[in-house]
């Protein structure tokens, strides 16, 4: 097998802008990587006796990654793509998603969540059931709830689908903590979240995500105009090669700095990935019995008897 | 001479599911027979799959359960390589890997080095086995068996080939990782160990085969790429990664005997020099000087001390080597064979 470049966009003719920047350290076998993630999806799905699944699309590029993933592991009759747009969401967005399921062939549902939110919240002047208080809710307040909006909803469709929630963070936003914890962090398991954002536009052009996705920039989409990299202060190609060398090569930050890394950067990005450890761990158990899950009770998820 | 027909049983174990992947074996067995298989090498764990955890206990056996002994009865005229949780009379456990022949259990080896770092945690659930020799085959060759990690110590391929080996067989169950596209394979541990592999059959000039499991448990993929490497260092066969499968490569036993004629490295080998200089680096490590021969008989004896009190042998129940005791508590054999100072 060979990489890929993933760089130019496919068919000949003139030299167009890329389609993404890839750090050339982060460039992976887009071939191996692909069918190490479409088998863990299907096994993780066949170790717990579930043969559908289903994920929130959002309009992005993870997620519409882990879509076709999903589709290729399991079949587009087996995915449901939920869309779960605020009123204030990006009707690009929306679109977009349409886009992938029209392209997938897959099953999906459009969830409205503005009644959700807005009936904590309040409304146009009038509470919600968070009281008077939440009509004045910060950006962030409404971003959290909404992303949990969308884990009730689709933990609710779960059922009803009889599938499994993928999940579709990625590494960058996970070391750093830019999710909302049992919100958008929230699933079954994850397929994509050791890969850094620029290692998901690699795959996501290799599988054929379409160029609008991978090309738009990334945002949560939780207030309109917001933007990740004007929110991290970062690009995402700066960002993963910083928390590459980092985190998986071990660099110190004299190292970080002899290599071009300013030192703000360096001090800003361990501070983030430090403060968020607590959102990438399972909570802590105060150890009393003689046998406590997770300290000196360790069996695989998975074993005998452990399917539904 | 009749070239040796190997078969690498190149499978995906269900994780824990003893019964399972016991039938897999025995089906496996049967195909490889009527394949005209003389060996048949199964990877590591194969029979319990890797990421047990505190599972590890529940599906141990001993080196003469029945469930054992009944694969070692499909292996009539055919020698078989299988591995799996071993449970010692004194309750410790190790990864075991087994070799089967003519109905018997004719040897066991215990995994010597347990990889308890990055994404491994073997010492926390087994015990390290004691002992490191090549043993005889009904396929008239010395083997010398391996458990992935022991591969990662030069020492193990270089004492199993002094020790007679013609064949080094490592079964492991090694997990994918590090996919940067740097790697000629797009697979960084693919490439380590087809480097490894290549130069221990080289060095040793003997055969080096190398069965890796594929299939997932939990979150770690096996890769497979299972081989079978020539005493000139040339790979003979590699494995598609990632699919399971059972592949039949033969080989010219014949040429172990050309490259050694023609590459006596063997030969030139110097395990006197090599335990001498051995023997000198314990005792500066344990703090007991050495004299400039590194040879002084304070020094040997201290050096005695660190190297020489290996827990007793674990030969097989059927096992035609020494008649050592079989599963004495640790530490009380003679230190057999050894010079003595």
């Amino acid at each position: 097998m060979t990489a890929e470049s993933g760089i130019e966009p496919r068919g000949g003719g003139e030299p167009a802008e890329p389609l993404f920047e890839l750090p050339p350290e982060l460039a992976i076998d887009t071939a191996v990587a692909r069918r190490v993630m479409v088998g863990f999806i299907r096994n993780q799905l066949a170790q717990a006796g579930f043969g559908r699944t289903l994920l929130g699309l959002s309009g992005g590029i993870d997620s519409a990654l882990v879509a076709y993933l999903a589709a290729e592991a399991v079949g587009p009759e087996n995915l449901l793509c939920v869309l779960m747009p605020y009123r204030t969401s990006s009707s690009e967005s929306v679109a977009d998603a349409r886009t992938v399921v029209d392209r997938l062939g897959c099953a999906s549902d459009l969830i409205d969540i503005s009644p959700i939110v807005d009936g904590y919240f309040g409304s146009d002047g009038r509470s919600g059931a968070g009281g008077p208080g939440a009509l004045e809710a910060s950006q962030l307040r409404r971003g959290n709830f909404m992303a949990r909006a969308r884990m009730c909803s689709l933990y609710d469709r779960s059922v009803t689908w009889g599938g499994l929630v993928v999940g579709t963070g990625n590494k960058t936003e996970s070391l750093i903590g830019y999710s909302t914890l049992f919100g958008d962090s929230a699933c079954a398991f994850n397929p994509i979240g050791d890969l850094y954002k620029s290692q998901v536009r690699q795959v996501a052009a290799a599988v054929g995500v379409p160029e609008a996705i991978i090309r738009k920039a990334p945002s949560a989409d939780l207030w309109p105009g917001q933007t990740d990299e004007a929110e991290a202060g970062f690009t995402y190609p700066e960002l993963d090669r910083l928390l590459f060398w980092m985190i998986d090569k071990r660099r110190t930050d004299e190292e970080l700095a002899a290599m071009g890394f300013r030192a703000s950067a360096i001090e800003r990005v361990k501070r983030l990935v430090a403060v968020s450890e607590f959102k990438r761990q399972v909570p802590p158990v105060a150890k009393l019995g003689p046998r406590t899950t997770g300290v000196d009770y360790l069996y695989p998820r998975r074993r005998p008897g452990s399917a539904r | 001479m009749q070239p040796l027909r190997i078969a690498l049983a190149q499978l995906a174990p269900r994780l824990g599911v003893l019964s399972d992947n016991l039938a897999a074996h025995h089906r496996t067995l049967a195909e490889a027979r009527s394949g005209g298989a003389d060996l048949v090498v199964f990877p590591e764990l194969g029979l319990t799959g890797y990421q047990l955890q505190d599972l590890a206990a529940e599906v141990a056996m001993s080196a003469d359960d029945p469930r054992l002994l009944g694969l070692a009865a499909e292996c009539g005229g055919m020698s078989a390589v299988v591995s799996f949780v071993e449970e010692a009379a004194d309750h410790r456990l190790f990864i075991s890997a087994a070799l089967l022949e003519d109905g018997e259990v004719r040897f066991v080896h215990r995994k010597l080095f347990l990889p308890t770092y990055g994404l491994f945690d073997e010492r926390r659930f087994f015990a390290a086995g004691d002992r490191l020799r090549a043993t005889d085959s009904r396929l008239g060759l010395r083997i010398g068996l391996a458990v992935c990690e022991d591969f990662w110590h030069l020492a193990v391929p270089e004492t199993l080939a002094l020790d007679g080996a013609q064949i080094l067989i490592n079964v492991s169950s090694s997990p994918g990782r590090d996919l940067a596209a740097i790697h000629e394979v797009g697979l960084g541990t693919a490439a380590s160990w087809r480097n490894l592999m290549r130069t221990y059959a080289q060095l040793t000039t003997s055969f080096v085969v190398f069965c890796n499991r594929v299939g997932m448990d939990e979150t770690i993929s096996f890769w497979g790429g299972s081989e079978v490497i020539a005493p000139s260092g040339e790979a003979l066969f590699t494995a598609p990664l990632f699919d399971e499968g059972l592949h039949f490569v033969d080989v010219e036993l014949g040429d172990v005997r050309r490259e050694r004629i023609g590459l006596p490295l063997l030969r030139d080998e110097r395990p006197e020099l090599h335990l001498r200089e051995l023997r000198r680096i314990l005792a500066e490590r344990t703090g007991v000087a050495a004299d400039a021969d590194g040879d002084a008989s304070g020094a040997d004896g201290a050096a005695r001390d660190a190297t020489h009190e290996a827990p007793a042998g674990h030969e097989a129940p059927a096992g035609h080597e020494a008649p050592a005791g079989h599963e004495a508590p640790a530490g009380h054999e003679a230190p057999a064979g050894r010079e003595q100072p």
